[in-house]
């Protein structure tokens, strides 16, 4: 037993190294600023001030869009699916979260439980319904359909009143020790054992079986068929499984952001982790987590400087976006493999 | 067998037509005048589809590549001819060319060279790149979408624009039956049917048309009859690329130019080229009318109920239907 | 008799699969060449690496002495090779009219070749306006055969041309590829040993991606062990298709 563990300790010394560093973080920050993990006090509150907090905040934003480029990748990178719906997953999570918190009369803490298994369960039956209606199309047809139904769904939570249509509602009732708006230490270790969670499920189906499946009809569908496989089922359970993922990162986004609305089901949470995924590196553990990390600190840090060029002073975060197409179009067709990827093939190791 | 399914969907075309007519005339009450304002409503959104939809039909049947960045395309020729024909902007001519009707010929042909100048660029430069990869050409013109979009957001804010400069023909009406219809609307609808028959003419009379429709079908054997299909596939994509900037430019004066123009378009031009079948024109051509009439009746049937939602997803319960049932489209080949 | 075409140990990879281990054709001007071999063997693969769709990563090959190695498809074939595909390839939405009119190279040249194609197959000249989809197998393959021979070709790649037609219409196919032989030379890949041994002068072996002999087909038809050990059959009977 202690051989095992030992072993996995020094193959795996990398990450173990970046958790325990991610367990210290709001610690460390607070330490080199000098501010309080836990915020400031205000009367019998906590508020958010203070570098710490902030930061905190800006690593759950990029625990949840990591989780969110995961899934997106256990169904696009590994098993070859394209979708241009993913958006759907990410935002009826959310939805469904947010109308167990706020629209049924439960208590709080029983709200949230049921809130987050039905939304999973939701996102689950509704990623078996899409899949089994259009897997028989091919690739393109299916991706043209995924984005018409969450395009749907986008329009049509957009002008629901009963959740107040565009503008949304907001969080209200949630449980003190996990709102980000008064605990937000522990809701960054809720939201960081998701993250880990998600890495390590993924990382373990990927080397099981079921993985390589999937990536037997990533690389040939055709022939997998031949061998014998029901690769719709494993596409289908690639999907169901992709889908209750992104349904959590988009219960963390409610619960990060107090508010649901229909941006959630929106193009950009579709856009993002195919971009994040691509751009890190398809197919690959690390590439999603790799791009969203990348992407998400760039654009944090950047975000309000100001490039002047001449006469010209041009706000990055006018332009950010163009940054992101940008560099999504150079990766695309210089290095398809992503960043994560390209690194891996210079040292001669097999991708994923 | 390609006859019956010939047959079979021009009765499907035939009832969804006069469906679609019959229902409009019934809730008009007998009024021709607004009879004739939703049918004419409905030929114009159809001829503007077309302009988007022909050119994505017709691509994917040659090249394989579902262009997403078609909408981009219609948008960018609607800022196009905006900043040309108004003052302000990029390029400012009001001092130069005083006349507004003479501005706007010229802002049409400026959105066209600009469309057809970055459709080169993007063909020859990067989709080239991928042809032995069509599930990164899917996601490089989604990604061209984007960065084009974002473009036109940096070049011209995000503020939409409203069509503010009079031209002639814009003014005029007409009498239609009681109802007032501007005469530049129905402009549009002869342009567009102009369009129609010239490209039908194209591809069936000229020698590039018939390396197109043999190309559409097997472009593999058309390079070993010596011909250089590459070169004819830059040409079309960027045949494509520019008639989409024209319906942009063309539908300006009347939508305006805003961000949303893409997404909007591009859905609704899926929507005909699925319906349509991809890579047939006649099935865009037919299938263009059928949405844009279908949007106009559902815009009319349901003004002011509760039911409003329904124009703007018009298009995408047709997509999913028509994917449900008969992905192959109206005219498609069941490949 | 000099060599129209000449393929020096090639090797082509379609994917990671080695197909062409190392083949060598040669086809002398005016004749009929015939590639023969068992099912897999790298036949057609030879074919399409002629024609550049399959291009091989190693070895020559020389049209009228000039490199065809790394060129597109359409500067080979504009060169003067015709190209018959297995499964004829004929444009089903184009009429026959049109899918003649498309191989034109040099304006006129349909007119210039419309006697000949009528003379070989009058057939074409009755279905001339319908669509090439409405052809029977065996009115498809004449039309692809004539649309090899609008435009100057003066060697012809013919793949499997008798698959999947009857007897009759077989005959009559031989007998066009005999007249076609006095204006080009022709490579051609058949499974049928019957119609391959009446046509060709000459015979090249595929096995295994490799050409292990070729000579003349009037001595490979005398020696039935060796038309055994490659193809597996009796010289009389034709393949089970």
């Amino acid at each position: 037993m202690g051989q095992t563990l030992k072993r996995t300790l020094r193959e795996n010394w990398l990450y173990a190294l970046i958790l325990i560093g991610l367990i210290a973080f709001p610690f460390i920050v607070g330490a080199i600023t000098g501010s309080s993990p836990n915020g400031v006090p205000r009367g019998d509150r906590m508020i958010m001030r203070g570098e710490s907090v902030r930061w905190q905040a800006v690593l759950i934003e990029l625990f949840i869009l990591s989780i969110l480029a995961m899934s997106y990748n256990l169904m696009f990178g590994f098993t070859g699916v394209v979708s241009f719906g993913h958006a759907l997953f990410f935002g009826l999570g959310g939805y469904i979260l947010g109308l167990a918190l706020e629209y049924v009369a439960m208590d709080t803490g029983v709200a949230l439980v049921v809130g987050v298994l039905a939304g999973v369960a939701v996102c689950g039956v509704v990623g078996l319904l899409v899949g089994l209606v259009s897997l028989r199309l091919s690739g393109v047809y299916f991706a043209i359909f995924t984005l018409a139904i969450a395009e749907m769904f986008f329009i049509y939570f957009g002008r629901l009143p009963l959740t107040r249509a565009e503008d949304g509602f907001p969080i209200t009732e949630l449980p003190i020790w996990l709102d980000p708006a008064q605990s937000r230490l522990t809701f960054y270790y809720v939201a960081l054992a998701f993250f880990v969670a998600v890495f390590l499920f993924i990382r373990r189906l990927m080397n099981s079986p079921t993985g390589a499946v999937f990536k037997a009809v990533r690389e040939n569908e055709d022939r997998a068929q031949a061998i014998g496989y029901n690769t719709l089922r494993y596409k289908l359970i690639a999907i169901i499984l992709a889908g209750m993922i992104a349904a959590l990162a988009g219960m963390l986004q409610i619960l990060l952001n107090k508010k649901v609305g229909p941006e959630l089901l929106g193009i950009s949470n579709t856009v993002n982790p195919l971009l994040m995924t691509i751009i890190g590196g398809i197919g690959t553990f690390t590439g999603p987590v790799v791009g969203a990390s990348g992407l998400h600190l760039l654009d944090t840090i950047l975000r309000e400087s100001v490039i002047t060029i001449g006469s010209l002073s041009i706000r990055i975060a006018d332009v950010w976006e163009l940054i992101l197409g940008g560099i999504f179009m150079i990766t695309v067709i210089i290095f398809p493999q992503g960043i994560v990827g390209t690194w891996q093939r210079r040292r001669g190791k097999r991708v994923g | 067998m390609t006859s019956t399914i010939r047959r079979s969907s021009t009765v499907a075309i035939a009832v969804i037509f006069c469906g679609l007519l019959l229902f409009t005339f019934v809730r008009s009450g007998g009024n021709l005048g607004n009879f004739g304002i939703t049918v004419l409503s409905g030929l114009f959104q159809g001829m503007l589809l077309f302009l988007v939809a022909s050119g994505l039909s017709i691509i994917f049947g040659l090249m394989d590549i579902l262009n997403l960045a078609q909408g981009t395309y219609f948008m960018l020729g609607a800022y196009v001819a905006y900043d040309i024909q108004h003052a302000g902007g990029v390029v400012d001519l009001t001092q130069t060319i005083p006349n507004p009707n003479v501005r706007f010929p010229l802002a049409l042909i400026g959105a066209v060279l600009v469309g057809g100048v970055l459709g080169v660029v993007l063909e020859r430069g990067l989709l080239r790149r991928l042809y032995s990869r069509p599930v990164f050409q899917l996601v490089l013109t989604f990604g061209v979408a984007l960065v084009l979009t974002e473009a036109i957001k940096a070049i011209w804010t995000t503020t939409p624009y409203s069509w503010t400069e009079v031209f002639g023909l814009r003014t005029q009406t007409f009498e239609l039956f009681g109802q007032a219809f501007s005469v530049y609307r129905l402009f549009i609808i002869g342009m567009g049917f102009l369009l129609i028959i010239g490209i039908a003419l194209l591809l069936r009379r000229t020698r590039i048309g018939i390396i197109i429709r043999a190309g559409v079908e097997d472009s593999t054997m058309v390079e070993a009859l010596g011909i250089n299909v590459r070169a004819v596939f830059t040409l079309v994509f960027t045949l494509g690329c520019a008639v989409a900037a024209l319906g942009g430019a063309v539908a300006a004066p009347f939508l305006g130019a805003s961000s949303s123009l893409a997404d909007a378009f591009l859905l609704q031009a899926v929507a005909v080229v699925v319906l349509g079948g991809m890579g047939s024109y006649e099935g865009s051509a037919v299938g263009s009318l059928m949405v844009g009439l279908a949007i106009a009746v559902a815009q009319d049937a349901t003004i002011g109920t509760s039911l409003s939602v329904l124009p703007s997803i018009t298009p995408m319960l047709v997509l999913i239907l028509i994917l449900l049932l008969r992905p192959s489209g109206l005219f498609g080949s069941t490949r | 008799m000099t060599d129209i075409l000449q393929v020096q140990g090639i090797h082509t990879f379609i994917g990671q699969f080695h197909i062409l281990e190392g083949v060598s054709v040669s086809v002398p001007k005016g004749s009929i060449t015939v590639l023969l071999g068992r099912n897999g063997a790298g036949k057609t693969t030879t074919l399409k690496s002629i024609m550049g769709m399959t291009p091989p990563s190693k070895g020559t090959i020389t049209f009228e002495g000039q490199s065809l190695v790394g060129k597109r498809s359409y500067t080979i074939a504009s060169r003067g090779i015709g190209y018959v595909p297995e499964h004829r390839a004929i444009f089903k939405d184009l009429s026959v009219a049109e899918n003649l009119q498309i191989a034109e190279r040099k304006s006129g040249d349909l007119e210039r070749k419309s006697d000949l194609i009528f003379e070989l197959f009058p057939d074409l000249k009755r279905l001339y306006h319908l669509s090439g989809g409405s052809l029977s197998g065996g009115q498809q393959q004449m039309l692809a055969i004539a649309r090899a021979l609008v435009p100057d070709n003066r060697l012809l790649l013919i793949d499997e041309p008798s698959e999947g037609l009857a007897p009759v219409i077989i005959e009559h196919l031989m007998n066009a590829i005999r007249q076609l032989a006095a204006h080009t030379s022709i490579l051609l890949v058949e499974q049928n040993f019957r119609m391959a041994s009446k046509l060709a002068d000459r015979y090249v072996m595929i096995d295994n991606g490799q050409s292990p002999i070729s000579g003349l087909m009037a001595d490979l038809v005398k020696d039935e062990a060796l038309v055994q050990r490659y193809l597996g059959v009796a010289k009389q009977g034709a393949q089970p298709q």
